[in-house]
């Protein structure tokens, strides 16, 4: 066992934990942050997608006691003071989520991508979001809504003209 | 759930060499973690210590001296793609580097790391291979240059002790403003591993040529030039690879896509 400190969404945790126990399972049983999912476990399908020190990673891949001293964020850190951020209030808007264990994975993944490409193009979407899974929505809602959170047309395709 | 090991995070480098001399293939060096946490959580491997080497001084550098480019043990794909003289210099290791996996693994997966697995589907070897990169080798013994072509030596396996890590990967100042692309045939359009790589590059008349997944070890083939024809190119590719067949493709496709992939990129990058 080994302590650790870590800083997730802002707040100051230290605990025990395993050496071999992953950040994704630290997030979720330790800390009971359990937005963050576990898809397949080996870094595919983007389920568990955290920022790990202002960047993302699949907290499956990272071990907890490689987070000493980092900062994490996760979903649970999106909305502020019970507000949706931009992102979520398009994903919301745009239906783009079913069943939703992709979605804190996707909006994490898109808050990365807007930050370093502000107006997207579908092709950019498509590109930044490689990594992350989904099998509900066949994606056209999800770049939607990325589109809509970017200030740019999405477009009459969709759901919500069927 | 993963195995049990102990974890140890060295913050100079002479702890770190001399905890990878004591435990040698008992351990394990973490970097990137990428293929290292699947292996251990797949039971392929049971290390006893894992050596996290992200934590000394430097182990992430990116760095430019008068050699080239200098990539630390800790430096990611993403961290190369990033950098805007990369692009500019060696804009092959770029997009080498974008065909890797997906934006997050990029994120997490280091350059050395890519390269040390020795997979013969490595994306970063082909670039590495034709713009004449080295890895600089480090034990608590002393330090050697093993240039790329002569690193890898079988199907995951490399020139590398027990007690040696690549510390760093040089790639000439020689070769920088070569032109060159990479063409990767997957399954999908999104991340997925290399059925066959290939990359070209020309520099100053010579044209170099990197081929993944088509024989045990990353390929080069060299010795050509801007006036060869695209027929001699592909006639020199055919010759140094020896694909097999596998669980996703047959060695013919394998052939058929170097040949077709030496054909196109011959044209693109001239």
């Amino acid at each position: 066992m080994k302590t650790i400190s870590v800083k997730v969404n802002g707040k100051a945790y230290t605990r025990e934990v395993a050496e071999s126990r992953t950040l994704l399972r630290f997030l979720r049983e330790d800390l009971g942050l359990t937005g963050t999912k576990e898809g397949c476990g080996a870094g595919e399908c983007g389920a568990c997608t955290v920022f790990f020190d202002g960047r993302t990673v699949n907290a499956c891949m990272v071990l907890a006691v490689e987070a000493d001293g980092r900062a994490v964020e996760t979903i649970e850190g999106e909305a502020k003071d019970g507000k949706l951020s931009v992102v979520q209030e398009a994903f919301h808007k745009h239906h783009a989520v079913q069943c939703g264990f992709c979605t804190s994975g996707m909006i994490l993944s898109t808050r990365e991508l807007l930050h370093a490409n502000p107006k997207p193009s579908v092709e950019d979407i498509k590109d930044g979001l490689e990594g992350n899974f989904c099998r509900c929505t066949g994606y056209q809602q999800i770049i939607e809504a990325i589109l809509d959170a970017s200030g740019q047309n999405p477009g009459e395709g969709g759901l919500k003209h069927a | 759930m993963l195995s049990e090991f102990r974890y140890e995070a060295p913050t100079s480098r002479s702890d770190l060499l001399s905890l990878i001399a004591n435990y040698g293939a008992r351990a394990k060096v973490l970097a990137g973690g990428t293929d290292l946490l699947v292996n251990i959580r797949s039971g392929t491997i049971k290390p006893e210590l894992v050596i996290d080497l992200k934590r000394y001084d430097g182990a992430d550098a990116l760095t430019w001296d008068a050699q080239g480019l200098v990539l630390g043990p800790a430096t990611t794909i993403n961290d190369l793609i990033r950098d805007p003289r990369v692009r500019r210099d060696f804009p092959l290791l770029a997009v080498c580097a974008h065909d890797l996996a997906s934006y997050q693994i990029r994120n997490r997966a280091t350059v050395i790391g890519n390269v040390v697995n020795a997979s013969p589907c490595s994306d970063m070897a082909p670039g590495l291979l034709c713009l004449g990169a080295s890895a600089v080798i480090a034990s608590a013994r002393g330090t050697r240059t093993v240039p790329f072509t002569e690193f890898f030596t079988g199907v995951k396996r490399t020139v590398l002790s027990p007690d040696e890590i690549v510390e760093r990967i040089v790639v000439p100042a020689a070769s920088a403003g070569a032109r060159g692309e990479y063409r990767k045939l997957k399954r999908i359009s999104g991340h997925d591993l290399g059925i066959v790589g290939v990359a070209v590059a020309r520099h100053n008349g010579d044209v170099k040529i990197g081929v993944s997944s088509a024989a045990p070890v990353p390929v080069l083939v060299s010795g050509l030039k801007d006036s060869n024809t695209v027929d001699e190119a592909v006639a020199a590719t055919l010759k140094a690879v020896s694909p097999i067949s596998d669980i996703r493709c047959t060695k013919e496709y394998r052939l058929f896509m170097v040949e077709t992939f030496v054909r196109r990129l011959w044209e693109e990058t001239k």
